[in-house]
């Protein structure tokens, strides 16, 4: 009695719903005959050429031809409309595919239970979910994984300025010539290492001095003896609240060597003052600096709420065991913090590789080098990329650029988070 | 659609119709319109095709332009649209996105269809736009541009050999001075040199003279000077790069000489500490653009001058950038004709007069500039004065190499005092990687 689920199998395989009608669910077969002729229907007419289009990116462009005295606008081939249409159209032939699969398990799956003479009114209820989830996965699909397919592609083309913006010319497909010349070509090469050390540095060192300086604020002001708690909290607060826009493009002129008031500060004192955003290393100090009076606050906050939650009952039996105010921080409230925000410590990370706000509006990237492609001396791998696309049009380029910081982030996050005690060890405090 | 295409095709035809009246006139028996023959005897060659294309081209049945332009300067394109809608009864919509990124936008915005019908643009980026083949030539009233505006103006909106823009107005620096301080405006380099040694004093943070080091844009007027060139003799040649040639390097020796007399790291000269000292009194020479003469003159009042650049050490005139405002003509647009008409009239002798009077706006337009009002304006007349002694920005688009490398180079000539041969070499050698990796 095997005969049901083969037949369904291969009927459905031929046709999508005939499975389902050699299995008496009229409904649900005619539901897919119609899916069927749709997406043959819409493959045939409308999505071949997107297809073709993704394939050749276009044949002729735009150009202007001379009637009589009159330049006409003669239009062309747009290559990276054609690359968005393609790509759509490529999602929905995947989708087409994934229902036909769908189709023919489910009437593999209904022969199967009829050989088994099982009742068949309760698998209707396994196609409700997926009815309901149906929208929400066009929507994925559409909205999140198409813009980051077409992002990707565009790293495989030669899309740049000066010679390869469409309409007028067209966009060829390249394959990996664009992070070839990224990894070998000395223009690009130099500036990638160069901005890509930096961008680490900055993470590491960004991450580092908020989180412990979140920590030992914190601890300072759940000290007890210190007066007027809250105004000191408030305090604190406030860079955070300020807009960064403001309150960096104010830091920005604080700092300024000649006529910025830190410097004036410093030679009331008698001193020089500090070359804070003009000198290469300094430069790199002043984002560092700026950064944590924007960042601690957040560490703080989030440290002070965990300081509550530690049992008092640790501390009174640490206290009647003789222990140093030291050792207490060591052995109950550091274990504490660092378990509960070990994954915050890994969103921090990712978070200031992409720190676009601090470099943009205090450095701008600067101070400028020779060096560098395109980048300044504190550009991060963001902000180079920001001016790669919106200054210089290399769009390939920062294509790739940004696959790689894609691929270089969700590395470190799976590592690192797979590492910390709080995703093995539910449960555990030392 | 359809209509106006056919409309296009009926006007291009009767076009043809006319030159052809005019370059043979045994034949005129043949010629089927009458309005055309009828002008076509009278005048002479260029002026009767004008004088008829004007009086046939009508814009396509219910066309609407949007324009682009500052909203800071929005007045007359509310003016012009008035002017429009009397004339052909069409409306003109205003979206502020201002010559500076306008033809950035253009190149995503016009195929896409969203992009305005008749745009404001500087012209150096008009190699860009070409090359995007996001503009329309301007071929209707290609004659009339040339013959009523300067020949520097029109030059700088044409690309081998075909005019694309509307000129509207021209810009450059000059030298701002504070009378207070500096009686006459100094003649040469030698004199400010001499003045700021007395002058100077940055514990009070008074300096002589100022201007925005670390930009290719301000600081060109130095090696234009000497007779360095960026791209080739007149700026077109993209393989020829002539910044570390003996004339560069020369220029690039008395640039970063200048660093004794402003004692200031390039970074930190910003345009508005620079506009903050002179408005304070206390830097005494300003180089600026006339779009800030009215912001002096009401700080300074009477105590306001301006001057042309002083002559370098070797007797020669600065050179500096500068560039011609314009209109352009998306090549999308749905309505082309009605855009060249607004464009045209936009940029006409009327609104270039206008402009000057709204704005001070410097015009390009021959009649205009020498009006009793712009040659008696002494602001005006001594800024037309240094767009004579100028050298337009280059508009080719390798000019984009030059830009994204620009401040890096003067940066170390002016903060470090780099060996110049070197750092010139190093700033050819830079952008001529730049274009070939664009390649």
């Amino acid at each position: 009695m095997k005969r049901h689920a083969a037949a369904a199998g291969w009927l459905s395989a031929l046709c999508m719903g005939l499975g389902q009608w050699y299995n008496r669910q009229y409904a649900k077969g005619l539901l897919f005959v119609l899916i069927h002729a749709a997406g043959i229907f819409l493959i045939a007419s409308k999505l071949f050429p997107y297809l073709q289009g993704l394939v050749t990116l276009g044949t002729k462009g735009q150009h202007l031809e001379k009637v009589g005295k009159i330049y006409k606008n003669v239009p062309g081939d747009h290559s990276v409309f054609m690359m968005i249409h393609g790509v759509l159209a490529a999602l929905v032939v995947l989708l087409y595919v994934v229902i036909y699969m769908m189709n023919i398990r489910d009437a593999v799956a209904i022969g199967r239970k009829r050989e088994q003479g099982r009742d068949l009114k309760d698998l209707q209820s396994t196609m409700f979910p997926w009815m309901l989830l149906a929208l929400p996965i066009i929507g994925v699909v559409f909205f999140t994984i198409m813009p980051i397919v077409f992002t990707s592609l565009i790293a495989f083309t030669n899309y740049a300025s000066p010679n390869h913006i469409p309409p007028k010319n067209l966009v060829d497909w390249v394959g990996f010539a664009t992070f070839h010349k990224l990894f070998t070509l000395n223009v690009w090469s130099n500036t990638f290492f160069g901005v890509l050390t930096w961008t680490i540095i900055w993470a590491i060192m960004a991450t580092v001095t908020c989180y412990f300086g979140g920590i030992l604020v914190a601890l300072l002001i759940n000290q007890q003896g210190i007066k007027f708690k809250g105004f000191w909290r408030m305090l604190f607060i406030i860079p955070y609240a300020i807009p960064q826009f403001v309150s960096l493009l104010i830091m920005k002129n604080m700092l300024n060597e000649k006529f910025g008031p830190i410097n004036q500060y410093f030679r009331a004192f008698g001193l020089e003052g500090l070359p804070w955003l003009n000198d290469p290393f300094w430069a790199k100090v002043s984002v560092i600096v700026v950064n944590m009076w924007i960042g601690i606050p957040v560490t703080m906050v989030l440290v002070m709420g965990i300081l509550t939650n530690i049992s008092k009952d640790l501390y009174e039996a640490a206290d009647v065991d003789g222990a140093s105010s030291w050792m207490k921080f060591r052995n109950i409230t550091m274990p504490y913090v660092l378990f509960a925000t070990a994954p915050i410590l890994i969103t921090q990370f990712a978070g200031n590789i992409n720190n676009f706000n601090v470099i943009f509006l205090l450095t701008g990237g600067n101070p400028a080098t020779m060096n560098y492609n395109n980048a300044g001396e504190t550009d991060l791998l963001v902000t180079w990329l920001y001016k790669l696309t919106l200054d210089f049009n290399q769009y390939n380029i920062a294509a790739a650029v940004s696959i790689l910081i894609f691929l270089f982030i969700a590395t470190m996050a799976i590592l690192l988070y797979r590492r910390t005690r709080s995703f093995k060890e539910e449960d555990m405090i030392q | 659609m359809k209509s106006s295409k056919w409309l296009v095709l009926t006007l291009v035809f009767a076009l043809v119709f006319v030159l052809s009246a005019c370059g043979s006139k045994k034949e005129d028996s043949a010629s089927s319109s009458p309005s055309a023959s009828a002008v076509a005897p009278t005048e002479s060659a260029p002026a009767s095709s004008a004088a008829a294309s004007e009086e046939e081209i009508k814009p396509e049945d219910g066309a609407k332009l949007v324009v682009w332009y500052s909203a800071s300067e929005k007045a007359l394109v509310d003016e012009a649209a008035k002017a429009f809608k009397e004339k052909y009864g069409i409306d003109v919509e205003f979206q502020d996105v201002g010559p500076d990124k306008s033809i950035e936008k253009m190149i995503t915005d016009g195929p896409a269809g969203v992009g305005a019908d008749v745009f404001s643009a500087v012209h150096d980026r008009l190699g860009s736009a070409v090359q995007a083949g996001v503009v329309l030539p301007n071929d209707l009233h290609e004659e009339e541009t040339k013959a009523n505006n300067t020949q520097k103006a029109v030059d700088a909106w044409t690309i081998d050999g075909q005019l694309y823009g509307y000129p509207m107005s021209v810009e450059t620096t000059a030298v701002f001075y504070n009378k207070d301080i500096v009686k006459e405006a100094p003649k040469t380099w030698d004199e400010v040199i001499n003045f700021a040694k007395t002058y100077n004093d940055a514990k009070a943070q008074k300096y002589a003279y100022m201007w925005e080091v670390g930009n290719g844009y301000w600081s060109w007027g130095i090696f234009g000077g000497y007779g360095a060139y960026v791209f080739g003799k007149d700026g077109s040649d993209g393989s020829d790069i002539g910044l570390n040639k003996p004339e560069g390097v020369e220029a690039a020796k008395f640039f970063e000489s200048l660093h004794d007399i402003l004692p200031i790291k390039a970074a930190d000269i910003k345009a508005d500490i620079k506009t903050s000292l002179f408005t304070e009194g206390k830097l005494a020479m300003n180089v600026s653009g006339p779009w800030q003469t009215q912001e002096f003159k009401k700080a300074l009042g009477d105590k306001l001058g301006v001057a042309e650049y002083p002559a370098l050490p070797n007797g020669k005139p600065m050179m500096p950038f500068s560039g011609v405002k314009g209109f352009l003509v998306n090549a999308n647009t749905k309505y082309p004709i009605a855009a060249k008409l607004f464009a045209q009239l936009i940029s006409s002798e009327e609104f270039q007069q206008k402009n000057f009077e709204l704005f001070g706006s410097l015009p390009s337009n021959k009649n205009v500039a020498a009006s009793e009002k712009v040659t008696s304006d002494p602001f005006a007349s001594v800024f037309l004065k240094q767009f004579d002694n100028s050298t337009p920005m280059p508009k080719i688009s390798e000019m984009n190499a030059f830009w994204s490398t620009h401040e890096a180079a003067l940066s170390s000539l002016w903060n470090d005092k780099a060996d110049p041969q070197k750092t010139m070499d190093e700033w050819a050698k830079k952008m001529h990687d730049a274009i070939a990796t664009a390649k």
